[in-house]
């Protein structure tokens, strides 16, 4: 899959922007993801359901896979069925 | 609101509050604003997460959403010469660029004055720091808690003479909240000025200059004259000069201030309005000589009027009092202050994680009467892309970029 596709959740309102991916399956809400919603959608998985933010790049534990939230649902993005994570910036704490 | 900057584009490298709380200004005024980010800690703004004994989650950080509403976050590391060159394309199509790194630092990155103008020889080139770009400071760092607390007097100024050391700055990014705003007025006019001459200019803000600004209605004289007042513990009661300035506390504990500058032509019309008919007709009262004579006797009379009713019963009750006066209230009050929310005075962000939305201060400049209409900061990074593919980059080289670690 090509960096920049937009798949969108078979079972929930989530979309991403792919921005680096391997060769495994995207799911969404424990549904695979896909280019075009399916006509029928998929039953979210209440394993997989934990919801997605706005504008959060999610990514596995081996860096090969990068999604940005470009719109948020109740799903929870995984590879293959092992969740991706929130990659977060990490600066030194501060306080005011 | 009208958005007086539609269409002007913003390319800001600067953490912290000063310099991207003018970014925010110009967001609300309507104008693009990219910030660039380093792509693995961010703005060390983002690491403000604690304030009151009360700790934010990342996600729904009200310090991160006061200086950075309305913007782009586009992550790029700038030590890294892919990611320079990259700074360069985006500098190369913006009007202004506006940045709080310290001189050596914007040598070492070459994003100084030289190395953008380089790139494009139109654009305004505006500086946040803490002492200012010239003299033996330039190239000290600074907060609003040294520079424009500490160093340009106002803390001293501020403190009562009884203590050894200065109060504390309590209301943390007041200097750099409103040397933001200076430095989005010099841009605006730094802007209007290339409209008109197409020349265009660098625009310096420092902390100690906003600082001795805000301080030059008594610096001027404080200077001319060799001398300056101190002040002292504050106490209840009016003024020895004149006992319709002061603090007065009411019957349930808070307190109303009086601040009737020029009492003569209403000397009755306040003795009334606080319940003192006698004192109103009182001949010794009659002048503002005798308010001096007597402002002893006088501040205790008012004193006592005060502490016989509630704070609410006076706000009421001054309401048609022709002198000036005030409620002391505290920022929690300000949230549901009448006049200031008839006034726009804040705009909801809505959080990414669905929770409560954060009220955030408008920038203090309406235009056409209008509440501003903007948006919640950006997630860290959240325009990489997208922002690059607006620029004219191919999916190709963002994944080399990526690849590289030029950006995140």
């Amino acid at each position: 899959m090509k960096p920049g596709t937009r798949l969108k959740s078979a079972s929930d309102d989530t979309e991403v922007m792919v921005i680096r991916c391997g060769s495994g399956t995207i799911e969404c809400g424990g549904a695979p993801m896909g280019e075009a919603k399916p006509a029928e959608a998929a039953a979210l998985n209440p394993d997989f359901a934990e919801g997605t933010l706005m504008g959060k790049r999610y990514v596995d534990e081996a860096g090969e896979y990068e999604l940005l939230c470009v719109k948020p649902g109740k799903g929870s993005l995984s590879v293959d069925g092992v969740k991706l994570v929130t990659k977060d910036a990490k600066p030194l704490p501060a306080s005011d | 609101m009208t958005q007086v900057m539609k269409g002007v584009r913003v390319l800001e490298v600067a953490q912290f509050v000063f310099v991207p709380s003018a970014g925010a200004v110009l967001a609300d005024w309507g104008a693009d604003v990219v910030k660039v980010e380093h792509p693995l800690r961010g703005d060390a703004q983002r690491g403000a997460r604690s304030i009151g004994g009360m700790t934010f989650d990342p996600v729904a950080n009200p310090m991160m959403q006061h200086p950075n509403r309305g913007k782009r976050s586009i992550a790029i590391d700038l030590a890294h010469p892919e990611g320079r060159e990259l700074v360069y394309e985006l500098a190369r199509d913006a009007d202004v660029f506006l940045t709080n790194y310290l001189p050596s630092v914007r040598q070492k990155l070459g994003i100084d004055l030289e190395h953008i103008r380089a790139v494009n020889p139109k654009i305004i080139y505006a500086r946040g720091s803490g002492y200012g770009d010239k003299g033996p400071d330039r190239d000290r760092g600074g907060y609003d808690m040294t520079a424009f607390w500490i160093h340009s007097g106002i803390a001293h100024a501020m403190t009562p003479q009884e203590f050894d050391v200065p109060l504390q700055m309590g209301v943390g990014g007041m200097g750099d909240s409103t040397a933001g705003m200076n430095l989005a007025g010099g841009v605006a006019a730094a802007l209007f000025h290339r409209e008109r001459t197409g020349e265009p200019s660098e625009v310096d803000v420092s902390l100690l200059s906003t600082a001795m600004w805000m301080s030059g209605m008594v610096i001027a004289p404080y200077l001319h004259g060799g001398d300056m007042m101190r002040i002292g513990l504050p106490k209840v009661g009016g003024a020895p000069v004149n006992p319709f300035m002061g603090h007065f506390q009411t019957s349930d504990g808070r307190v109303i201030s009086l601040f009737v500058l020029v009492p003569d032509p209403v000397i009755r019309d306040t003795f009334e309005h606080l319940g003192l008919p006698e004192a109103a007709n009182d001949p010794r009262f009659a002048s503002s000589a005798g308010l001096r004579e007597h402002s002893a006797e006088i501040s205790d009379l008012v004193a006592r009027a005060f502490a016989s009713q509630t704070f609410d019963y006076w706000r009421e009750r001054l309401k048609t009092m022709k002198g000036q006066w005030a409620a002391v209230q505290s920022f929690l009050d300000l949230g549901g202050d009448e006049q200031a929310i008839a006034n726009d005075a804040f705009f909801a962000v809505e959080p990414i994680d669905g929770s409560d939305p954060v009220r955030v201060v408008r920038s203090p400049v309406q235009f056409d009467r209008a509440a501003i209409a903007s948006s919640r900061a950006p997630e860290h990074s959240e325009h990489t892309e997208t922002a690059l593919l607006e620029l004219g980059l191919d999916w190709e080289r963002i994944e080399r970029l990526k690849a590289s670690g030029a950006i995140a």
